[in-house]
């Protein structure tokens, strides 16, 4: 587990957003922890599903929730759109509940410093 | 950049050869379907499906012909690679009998892929030598009550101490499951719900310790009568830790990279199945009087055959971009395999209701001259949703397109012209290549800017060649533009939900909508990329006469209209003698026995 660094600055979700999005998100909170990661996993799966953020557990595997492969797929898409964290597309097989997944792109995102990664944001 | 055009004249040309003498070889060894006497005839392989048998001697002639080597990489002893061109080779077969090329053939190379994908040195020299040794493969994938939710998959493989598996349960409906010497299992290795819980595993049937393994009884099935669909039930029976394909839990993401393959091939070839029901209503409207006059020259008839045809080139369009795909365009496979898998047997099954309506009460015949009708018509559901089903496919289209909507259309490049050049070589299948989730699109790219391009005719280019179709054209191409831009705006606001099992119907008519529009790029590009000198092997000989008609504007026109008459976008008046020139088309290709397709191949016969 690596620690997230302290005093991070806050990405700019206009810089790290692909241009033509059309969903709006709420500004990125200065620092960016498990649980603020786990808080948005929760909010996205809530739309996913269909069914209120409430009734998603952090320790139940994605699937059991009815969230097929192919759809568990797509999540990091949201997540490079969202975060700037360039994952592989199987980031949501490897890591298959929220709270997995939070810690794995808790650390992803401390790795990165906080910002974009290397690469950017998406090409578009 | 792959363009493997260039500077490949010389070999394109000589791999393009080698190709027709391999198609133009099958076709001999089989002859002339039509005719009564041949012993591979239509009336035997009909007479053997009404018996649920495949033709032995259908399956002797492609074992002297070493079609299972189609299925194995050159590098391994085989004659694969290119996927495109195996779908071509495989319609030789198709046309004949989807039993035939199912059962012998097409199901041993589903099962090989995943080993080509990832199995180890020793599993491929394993399997290569099996098949052409003329051997099979069977592909135990599906359970009855999963469906195409394999993930949800029961038949178990537990990791023992010593490094091995042990296999219990039971798999369905399995082709060639009693037949074939070894078996690719997809299997639970662990109890865990989602993705990495299965495995692939390559079971040689040899090495099984004896009462293990148990056949159930084979399923009667209403199409594909002679392939031997049966089920088979593993009892603690104990495999080494070899039989494993691929890391342990890969076995789902093999399988989406397996599937891109599969996906794109299957549809190509059953084309051949088409070309049977188009070939059939013809000699039907040829032959046939109806009121003191041949059926052909009923109008309805007539816009029906002519319908069918351009049908076919729509799906070959689709079906080239695919397979093609496959080895240009690695990152953008998963849509396009799903695209064609889904819209392919869609089109076929529509234009077969049409082209029934031509012959009447003949279709209701099982036997006689046009009895392959009613098979073709049994067969085409068995084959299309065999593999993975319609639903299956959209399921993977429709979580992908949010994405391709925001950063890709619009956006990204165009498809490489090596993608619709129909004869070309390509580089090496690389199965690695393939990426989960598509990140760039291509071929809906080529769209944007399309209309312009052949509205402009000053240059040496397409827009030059469009003749007086060129209005209806450019019209045309304007209508598919503008129908992604409104299926992008869509999709770019698709709710979260909608990429799931829950997705909304609005969902599903997305990813129609995407395929048709997939389609008519593919049109597109394959006309654009005719006439320009650099087709391998397409300017001479045999061919120059297809050459010529795939340059005409017209079947692009034609086709483009009812692609857009499917997305209910506004048509063009087009000019007055379009159905002759297509017709005359139709019956040249008949009375020539040339195929249905954009290879105008020769055919026995």
């Amino acid at each position: 587990m690596v620690p997230q660094p302290t005093g991070a600055p806050a990405p700019d979700p206009s810089g790290t957003r692909p241009p033509g999005r059309t969903q709006a998100r709420t500004a990125l909170p200065e620092q960016l922890g498990e649980r603020e990661f786990a808080r948005w996993l929760t909010a996205r799966l809530a739309e996913f599903l269909g069914r209120s953020a409430d009734d998603i557990d952090p320790r139940t595997p994605f699937a059991e929730y009815g969230l097929d492969s192919v759809a568990a797929l797509s999540l990091y898409g949201d997540i490079e759109d969202e975060f700037a964290l360039y994952l592989e597309p199987t980031v949501a097989w490897d890591h298959p509940t929220v709270e997995a997944l939070a810690r794995c792109l808790a650390d992803a995102y401390a790795h990165s410093g906080g910002r974009p990664g290397p690469a950017g944001p998406a090409e578009v | 950049m792959l363009t493997p055009t260039e500077g490949t004249g010389g070999t394109g040309a000589e791999e393009e050869l080698r190709i027709q003498y391999r198609i133009a070889d099958l076709e001999r060894r089989f002859g002339d379907p039509a005719d009564p006497d041949n012993p591979l005839g239509i009336t035997a392989l009909l007479a053997a499906d009404e018996r649920g048998e495949l033709l032995a001697e259908a399956e002797d002639v492609l074992t002297d012909f070493q079609l299972n080597a189609e299925f194995v990489p050159r590098e391994w002893g085989g004659r694969l690679e290119r996927v495109d061109t195996m779908g071509r080779v495989l319609r030789a077969v198709f046309r004949r009998d989807a039993s035939l090329g199912l059962g012998y053939g097409a199901t041993s190379f589903l099962a090989a892929v995943a080993v080509w994908a990832a199995g180890t040195r020793e599993q491929r020299r394993r399997v290569a030598e099996l098949l052409l040794g003329g051997g099979r493969l069977a592909i135990a994938y599906h359970e009855l009550a999963h469906g195409n939710d394999f993930v949800r998959n029961e038949f178990r493989a537990t990791p023992t101490a010593d490094g091995g598996f042990r296999l219990d349960g039971v798999k369905q409906v399995i082709n060639n499951v009693v037949r074939a010497e070894a078996l690719v299992l997809f299997s639970r290795t662990d109890e865990a719900a989602g993705s990495r819980s299965h495995s692939v595993l390559l079971v040689d049937k040899d090495r099984l310790p004896a009462g293990r393994l148990r056949y159930l009884p084979r399923y009667a099935t209403v199409g594909v009568r002679g392939c031997q669909n049966a089920g088979v039930e593993f009892t603690d029976c104990p495999v080494a830790g070899d039989a494993l394909v691929g890391e342990l839990g890969d076995g789902v993401e093999l399988a989406l990279r397996s599937f891109q393959i599969t996906r794109s091939v299957v549809p190509s070839m059953i084309l051949g199945g088409g070309d049977t029901a188009l070939r059939t209503a013809v000699s039907f409207a040829l032959n046939r009087q109806l009121y003191n006059r041949s059926v052909l020259e009923i109008p309805h008839a007539r816009a029906t055959l002519v319908g069918a045809f351009i049908d076919l080139l729509i799906c070959d369009c689709l079906a080239l971009a695919a397979t093609r795909a496959v080895h240009l365009l690695p990152a953008e496979t998963s849509v396009y395999a799903a695209a064609v898998k889904y819209l392919l047997p869609k089109l076929l099954t529509e234009t077969t209701y049409d082209l029934s309506v031509v012959l009447g009460a003949n279709f209701y015949v099982r036997g006689g001259e046009y009895g392959a009708f009613q098979k073709h018509v049994r067969d085409l559901p068995m084959i299309s949703l065999g593999h993975a089903g319609t639903a299956a496919c959209q399921a993977t289209i429709i979580p992908q397109l949010p994405r391709l909507a925001r950063a890709a259309w619009f956006t990204g490049p165009p498809a490489p012209d090596g993608l619709f050049r129909i004869r070309d070589p390509l580089p090496p299948l690389d199965p690695a290549r393939l990426e989960l989730v598509a990140t760039a699109d291509g071929l809906a790219c080529s769209l944007a800017g399309a209309a312009d391009e052949l509205a402009d005719d000053s240059r040496d280019g397409p827009g030059a060649r469009t003749g007086e179709y060129g209005e209806a054209l450019v019209a045309l191409a304007g209508e598919v533009e503008a129908e992604l831009r409104g299926l992008q705006e869509e999709c770019a606001a698709m709710p979260a939900k909608d990429r799931t099992v829950l997705a909304s119907p609005r969902a599903y008519a997305g990813a129609d909508r995407y395929a048709l529009l997939l389609a008519a790029a593919a049109c597109l590009g394959v006309w654009r990329n005719q006439g320009t000198g650099q087709d391998a092997g397409g300017q001479a000989g045999p061919h120059a006469a297809s050459t010529d008609f795939l340059a005409s504007p017209v079947w692009p026109t034609v086709a483009l209209t009812r692609l857009a008459k499917r997305l209910g976008r506004p048509l063009p008046k087009l000019p007055a003698g379009w159905e002759e020139h297509l017709l005359d088309e139709v019956l040249t290709r008949y009375h020539e026995a040339r195929s249905y397709d954009l290879y105008d191949t020769p055919l026995a016969g």
